[in-house]
């Protein structure tokens, strides 16, 4: 699957023409017939619907269908209208008004206005929730109503991918008067502005959802109702698609993939992505902060090894920064080769020239992360380095290693822009810092990037970075993987999304071939 | 067997059921995980961290915070689930529910099936029907369930089409629709019990069948059925119940892999994802629970040993 950049490039210059253009793209296929239950099959227990908390892609599923943000991504990353129409900053890119739809309603009937917006954004910011999107949504510094659908953002720096980080999972529209009421009673119920409206919740089981008549956009969505079943295990999820029981399976592994494909009545999906599994050196502790130790690990890598080991051939190769074709603003840097030679002159001139030994720490979920570090320690060895892999709990290594450990392995999703991983996880001040890089020079180019909107600069500031990247290996990126699902033919209007937490459900419809349901 | 009996027996299981609470309590305590982080999550501030931790009381001692958590218990309040913010109580009660609906349906196909197996095989002792009972409950006994359940699937769902391959459909909502979605899972669990329970009845009754009193009542004339049914099968039975009620445990918590392919939401799974994302109040609750329908469950075996074998007197 090919992701077109340079429309992306193209459109992202005129935001206004976007906010215009990108429902028509979405909706340039056969003509959407009303009606149907959808069910969907996921792989994990729909703990949390409280829309500000969700944490995994289940949870955001459900947040989605019931829940509106001011933008949401469209299915090339680029930021479109949801609960906002248009947008305009500053020259500063610090002060930013977004202008809401009229007339917006709630599932409780009652009017979605700026004051909700904004009572939303303070409760996102408050710390003592720990919404996962306060990391997430930009540097803001103050949010308020200028009149009843105008919202102000002032930022306490400048930047540019605002609109698009708006679009996270959790930065989600909620009544002001439930905030002050009776804030936890989201957990349990759901009052939003989303496609759907909540029928009923048990969240190891089953979520059912119906069609919201008062959603903002009339023709939207297509379905009448949603389920959402919770079904563990992988060989169950694709028995019910095939048995025709479920209409559509969110995610799937390669060996699913090459079963289903071919298969009668059933597409299997796959779209290029920029989510990968990683290794993060504290660069802060002995001996990862010797750049030749990094450098030299990087380079015993075989890296289409990687992708055949790692994804089965569902991936393509990492370059030791976190961007690739799936991103917006990415233009590739010489790919690093494996170099044995290079590796074992680096490693003398650090000082180890018979090498070294390093306890490399992966969490056992996913079990990729163990698959990593058991071909890092096959492939080092040829180096003379001697890894030692210990597997933990996903909780412990959670508490003790993550962020803080000098040698372990990461995995993360697909971000919406460069900045969205970059400042994520590389940067000085980042939410989530890894590696404890702290390089200077990579924060002021990451930095500059925010506050400039042409497309060519950015993206010439984001190459320079991520050579910079590239060249003091802060984290060795092997290989990154593609997003594979299926869903039945007779399900049309979804194409799996590289971001891996983007749904769009209410484009979706049932055509004639369908089996009808009750609900 | 006595009121003072059965009083004794209620104590003893409250005192177990104390020393269990103990030993989970103890083990949570030990477990690298914050509870405070669980909560909040990756994103959370440290003075949000802190402010919370006041707030749960988990900077007092662990006595106290033990005392706090058991006295809730004690109330029926079993705490909040750190995950979804919700009371732990209503969610797992719901979820042994729903196992002990799956270990009802499976004890009763099992039972059905390996009494008369057993009973078949002790009668015709070294005869071809013995050595097929035999040869099947090996089979059963040497195929562990995930096995068992994805061929069910494959065979069952994926080439015949005959019932659908997963999900739980809770009998209340739709009792024929959740019946049929319960086939695949009851037979799947009860293969390895009927394995156990018919080869504990047939070596039982043919122990009993050479017993004096089964001889002497052959020699005074009773209908052999009779002999066999209410002098031997029941005689034979006593152990085979001790079998069952240990598999009731083993339907609570042992069948997490079945719940997990079959997409049933039963107390092993809930446990079970409790102790991935350190979820300290649902697992503390989750081990309490099972822990306390096991002990009732014994103790009602012990009160059928009585019930069926007169000369067992308790005191």
């Amino acid at each position: 699957m090919s992701f077109n950049r340079r429309a992306f490039l193209k459109t992202s210059t005129a935001i206004a023409a976007l906010a215009v253009a990108a429902p028509h793209l979405a909706l340039a296929q056969a003509e959407p017939e009303q009606g149907g239950t959808l069910r969907v099959a996921v792989d994990q227990a729909i703990s949390v619907i409280h829309p500000l908390l969700t944490r995994v892609n289940p949870e955001y599923l459900a947040g989605e269908l019931l829940y509106s943000g001011l933008t949401r991504l469209g299915t090339t990353m680029e930021p479109e209208p949801d609960l906002a129409t248009s947008w305009e900053a500053d020259d500063d890119l610090t002060v930013w008004t977004f202008v809401l739809r009229e007339g917006l309603k709630f599932h409780d009937g009652s009017d979605c206005t700026s004051a909700d917006v904004v009572a939303s954004f303070e409760a996102i910011l408050n710390p003592e929730l720990a919404s996962p999107a306060s990391n997430n949504v930009g540097p803001i510094e103050t949010v308020e109503a200028i009149d009843t659908t105008t919202v102000k953002f002032t930022l306490s720096s400048p930047y540019a991918d605002f609109p698009a980080a708006l679009a996270y999972n959790n930065a989600r529209v909620i009544p002001a008067s439930v905030i002050s009421d009776d804030f936890g009673s989201l957990r349990s119920t759901a009052i939003g502005t989303g496609p759907f409206k909540l029928v009923s919740y048990e969240p190891d089981r089953l979520v059912v959802v119906e069609r919201n008549p008062d959603y903002y956009d009339p023709a939207r969505p297509y379905l009448d109702r949603v389920e959402l079943h919770v079904f563990p295990d992988p060989g169950a999820q694709v028995s019910s698609l095939i048995a025709g029981d479920i209409d559509l399976v969110m995610t799937i592994g390669p060996n699913d993939f090459m079963r289903l494909e071919g298969q009668d009545g059933v597409d299997a999906q796959r779209v290029a992505s920029g989510q990968f599994c990683n290794v993060n050196f504290g660069c802060d502790m002995a001996p990862f902060d010797d750049v030749r130790l990094r450098q030299a690990l990087a380079l015993t890598i075989d890296r289409q090894a990687m992708v055949d080991f790692m994804t089965e051939g569902f991936g393509t190769m990492g370059n030791d920064t976190p961007l690739n074709e799936a991103y917006p603003f990415f233009q590739p840097v010489p790919q690093r080769e494996k170099d044995i030679e290079r590796a074992k002159v680096l490693l003398a001139e650090a000082g180890y020239p018979d090498g070294f030994e390093a306890e490399l720490i992966a969490s056992d979920r996913p079990a990729i992360r163990t698959q990593l570090a058991v071909a890092l320690k096959e492939m080092a060895s040829e180096a003379g380095i001697t890894i030692n892999v210990t597997t933990m709990p996903h909780a412990t290594y959670l508490d003790q290693v993550w962020t803080k450990g000098a040698f372990y392995i990461g995995f993360y999703n697909m971000q919406p822009t460069p900045d969205g991983i970059f400042s994520l996880l590389f940067t000085s001040d980042a939410a989530w810092n890894e590696t404890r890089w702290n390089n200077k020079e990579f924060d002021e180019l990451i930095g500059k990037a925010r506050a400039v909107s042409a497309a060519e600069e950015r993206t010439a500031l984001y190459t320079e970075a991520q050579a910079l990247m590239n060249e003091e290996a802060p984290s060795i990126i092997p290989a990154f993987f593609d997003m594979l699902g299926a869903k039945r033919s007779w399900m049309q209007g979804y194409d799996i999304h590289p971001r891996g937490s983007v749904f769009r459900l209410d484009f979706a419809w049932l055509d004639g071939t369908a089996p009808t349901r009750q609900g | 067997m006595s009121a003072n009996y059965i009083l004794k027996r209620i104590a003893l299981i409250f005192y177990t059921l104390f020393i269990v609470s103990v030993l989970v309590f103890g083990i949570t305590q030990i477990l690298p995980a914050d509870a405070a982080v669980m909560m909040l999550g990756e994103n959370a501030t440290q003075e949000a961290l802190e402010a919370l931790r006041q707030r749960m009381g988990l900077n007092d001692p662990v006595w106290m915070q033990y005392l706090h958590w058991a006295g809730g218990v004690l109330q029926g309040d079993f705490g909040t689930s750190l995950r979804t913010g919700q009371p732990v109580g209503p969610a797992l009660f719901s979820a042994l529910g729903t196992s002990l609906t799956l270990a009802g349906f499976a004890l009763i196909f099992m039972l059905i099936l390996a009494m008369p197996m057993g009973v078949i095989a002790a009668i015709r002792r070294g005869k071809p029907a013995d050595l097929i009972v035999g040869f099947i409950s090996y089979i059963g006994v040497s195929l562990p369930e995930f096995v068992t359940a994805t061929l069910a699937v494959m065979l069952v769902a994926d080439m015949w089409g005959l019932l659908p391959p997963a999900g739980y459909i809770p009998l209340s909502q739709d009792f024929w629709g959740g019946l049929e979605r319960l086939i695949l899972p009851v037979v799947v669990v009860s293969v390895m019990m009927i394995a156990h329970v018919s080869r504990m009845v047939r070596s039982e009754l043919v122990d009993v069948m050479h017993t004096d009193y089964i001889r002497a009542a052959r020699l005074k004339g009773l209908h052999p059925r009779r002999v066999l049914f209410r002098h031997g099968l029941r005689n034979a039975l006593l152990p085979t119940i001790t079998i069952v009620a240990l598999d009731v445990g083993y339907l609570l918590g042992g069948v997490i892999v079945v719940e997990e392919i079959f997409s049933i939401p039963g107390i092993g799974r809930s446990l079970m994802s409790a102790i991935q994302n350190r979820d300290l109040p649902v697992i503390q609750a989750g081990v309490m629970i099972m822990a306390a329908t096991y002990s009732i469950v014994n103790f009602a075996a012990d009160l059928m040993y009585a019930w069926l074998d007169k000369r067992i007197q308790y005191d």
